[in-house]
């Protein structure tokens, strides 16, 4: 029932992105004359969906250098650009708790049209965000929920989630038996809930495939190219390696390399960087799981820009009703890539 | 491969003993006398202890597979002896390794020949290597907080020039990958270059007059000082000579992977800090070789290679893999008190 409403979700997800998308093109294509874009979708709906210049929303993350979040901050970009809005992109760069609050503060202070957060703990910021909310500013939490907290609505995937899917794929791709690995660095909260998703899935799915070992490649190339090539021996028989970070998925595919196994190991690897698409196009690794990061950016801040100018009327008065304007919960999916769709990717 | 080496270096020039029982007796002494003799017992009893445990263990493709994953660790480590020799230490090694490997790689994106980017990303190690060495040698800044500052400084360049991003290069001419993924009579050209590496440092620093200028100015800086060594310019050098072989792991790591991540050194100094203690160095200079920075690395490399093999859990590696490292370093030291006294 749970993934049939999620289907449902992610088809009208898609046709709602699909409209919008159209929308957005014609009216910047069509030379900042909002009035004559709207041909595609319908008249006052593309004239609704322009901001002013002045209008700024941010974003703010922990750990803000990451490769992972540029993907959100582009699906954000994409919306503002088709909504005429600034955005900032800001957050700790850090993975400290005191920092990533601070940072809110002071954005808070600024009063801007909205903010698209993602939560490095739940508990530490939501206060932060319920104060954001009482200043009047919508808050969108991504990725990472803070639950407890007043935001208006939260899109994002589970880890464990995205690390079941890794299993099914491997599963399959396996004809459900086999020896595998899981390459991963303990201690990090959404390292562990993939490898938790991965290993209890592939348990409960597929109890014909072995889940022999689980080795700390320490997200790095190096030590992941240690610990596999020490695996391949110890497991000579060993089909399969789910690499729950980036650069232990590229390390793990020098290893089955080195040792003349490409393609009789498959790898399933995690997010979409270069190195991992280019990998998958040849060859080495097998599949890469995506989470849907663009669209939590987009639809962030479609909600947050929706919240702003109020055009939202679920009910007559949903401030004073505490009905929520917006889908509370969104999820943003997890796809798996693989030689045949990764060329889309590449392109981006 | 590499050990007959130093060892024949150091035996060399006994007198020609008449008596074969003597002979025997005073090589034995000469063997035990050599600084890396105890680290190299606990290697050799190690791996029969693991041979016994696990029979894969000492077979050639878990060999090649285990000298594989230390290459650079030791590649590094041979650079920090000199710096530990000379009483200093060089904090910025690992983030010097991931900065040439994405400088390289990201000119090679932009379209530049891959030697030339090869070049300017040792050019670039060359560089932070002068930086630090003037700052320690010149303006007397201790080597701490400098290498500490530009570790800082380098990762930080990586960062700059990749985004945060690993840079990916692919069709990269075979020539390069060669150095990092091809074979030469049917051992990885990585180990081949390591022991190049290992050979030509381990003999420069046994018999080159500059490198017994580094252990004199380690053992006692200011008399080195005022027997006429041009200290200064000496740490310069060292620093240098540090940070290039840090470029040249970094270089070597792109190759292999054909990916340069920037963060592919993270925590490298520290473990090369540790290979080279472990192989007979000392934190207070004058003490240290090559040989035993390499001895120093395989015994990490075959622990690391062990904990897998006998399926430590993961939660409980870094433990076993630190009780290890205290119990060889304990034994080592152990031994050379009783020597001593």
């Amino acid at each position: 029932m749970n993934s049939a409403f999620k289907k449902i979700g992610l088809v009208s997800l898609a046709a709602v992105s699909l409209t919008l998308t159209l929308a957005g093109c014609s009216t910047s294509n069509s030379s900042n004359n909002s009035t004559s874009g709207n041909g595609a979708s319908g008249g006052s709906a593309a004239v609704a969906f322009k901001g002013s210049a002045n209008e700024t929303y941010y974003m703010v993350t922990f750990l803000s250098g990451i490769e992972y979040w540029k993907g959100v901050y582009a699906g954000m970009q994409a919306a503002a650009k088709d909504l005429g809005v600034k955005t900032v992109y800001t957050g700790a760069s850090q993975y400290d708790i005191n920092q990533e609050v601070t940072t809110m503060q002071q954005i808070i202070a600024k009063k801007p049209a909205g903010i698209l957060v993602t939560s490095i703990n739940a508990k530490a910021m939501t206060p932060v965000i319920n104060q954001a909310i009482a200043a009047g500013i919508p808050v969108i939490s991504f990725d990472s929920d803070a639950p407890d907290s007043n935001r208006y609505a939260y899109l994002g995937t589970s880890n464990f989630e995205a690390g079941q899917k890794a299993a099914d794929y491997l599963g399959q791709a396996l004809n459900g038996k086999g020896q595998v690995a899981v390459v991963t660095t303990p201690g990090e909260l959404n390292l562990d809930q993939r490898t938790q998703g991965f290993t209890s899935e592939m348990k409960a799915k597929y109890p014909n495939v072995q889940v022999v070992a689980t080795e700390n490649g320490n997200s790095d190339q190096i030590k992941t190219a240690q610990v596999v090539s020490a695996l391949l021996q110890r497991y000579p028989n060993l089909s399969g390696i789910f690499a729950d970070e980036a650069d232990e998925g590229t390390g793990s595919a020098t290893a089955v390399k080195e040792d003349n196994k490409t393609g009789s190991v498959k790898i399933v690897s995690f997010d979409t960087d270069k190195s991992t698409l280019d990998a998958i196009q040849g060859g080495t690794i097998t599949a890469t799981i995506a989470q849907g990061t663009w669209n939590m950016g987009f639809w962030g801040l479609m909600d947050a820009f929706t919240i702003h100018h109020d055009m939202l009327h679920p009910v007559a008065n949903w401030q004073t009703a505490h009905v929520d304007p917006v889908p509370p919960s969104v999820d943003t999916g997890v796809t798996v890539i693989t030689k045949s769709n990764v060329n889309a990717y590449l392109q981006q | 491969m590499q050990q007959q080496e130093p060892e024949t270096t150091t035996l060399e020039g006994g007198a020609a003993a008449v008596d074969q029982q003597a002979e025997r007796v005073s090589f034995i002494r000469r063997l035990t006398r050599i600084r890396e003799f105890t680290i190299l017992m606990v290697i050799v009893v190690l791996i029969i202890v693991l041979a016994v445990l696990n029979s894969t263990f000492l077979s050639p493709n878990n060999i090649v597979s285990t000298i594989l994953s230390i290459v650079m660790m030791a590649i590094v480590s041979v650079g920090m002896t000199v710096a530990l020799v000379s009483g200093g230490f060089d904090l910025s090694v690992g983030s010097v390794m991931s900065m040439s490997g994405v400088v390289a790689g990201s000119l090679v994106l932009g379209g530049m020949n891959v030697w030339l980017a090869v070049i300017i990303g040792l050019a670039a190690s060359c560089l932070s290597g002068l930086i630090t060495g003037l700052f320690i040698g010149k303006v007397r800044i201790n080597p701490f907080i400098m290498t500490l500052g530009m570790q800082g400084v380098i990762q930080g360049v990586a960062y700059v020039v990749t985004q945060g991003a690993p840079v990916s290069v692919t069709g990269v001419s075979a020539g390069f990958l060669y150095l990092g993924q091809g074979n030469l009579l049917g051992i990885p050209v990585l180990i081949w270059i390591l022991a190049v590496i290992v050979v030509v440092a381990d003999y420069l620093m046994r018999r080159a007059v500059v490198a017994r200028k580094v252990y004199y100015i380690g053992s006692n800086e200011s008399a080195a000082y005022l027997s006429g060594i041009r200290v200064a310019r000496a740490k310069i050098w060292i620093y240098i000579f540090t940070a290039i072989l840090a470029g040249i792991a970094g270089i070597l790591t792109l190759s292999r992977f054909s990916v340069a991540s920037p963060t592919a050194g993270l925590g490298m100094e520290l473990q090369a800090i540790a290979a080279c203690i472990i192989g007979g160095a000392s934190l207070s200079g004058g003490e240290g070789t090559v040989f035993g920075a390499l001895l120093g690395s395989v015994l990490v490399g075959v622990v690391d290679d062990a904990l897998v093999l006998l399926n430590v859990s993961v939660y409980w590696q870094s433990l076993v893999l630190g009780c290890v490292l205290i119990a060889a370093v304990t034994m080592d030291v152990l031994t050379h008190r009783e020597k001593n006294s």
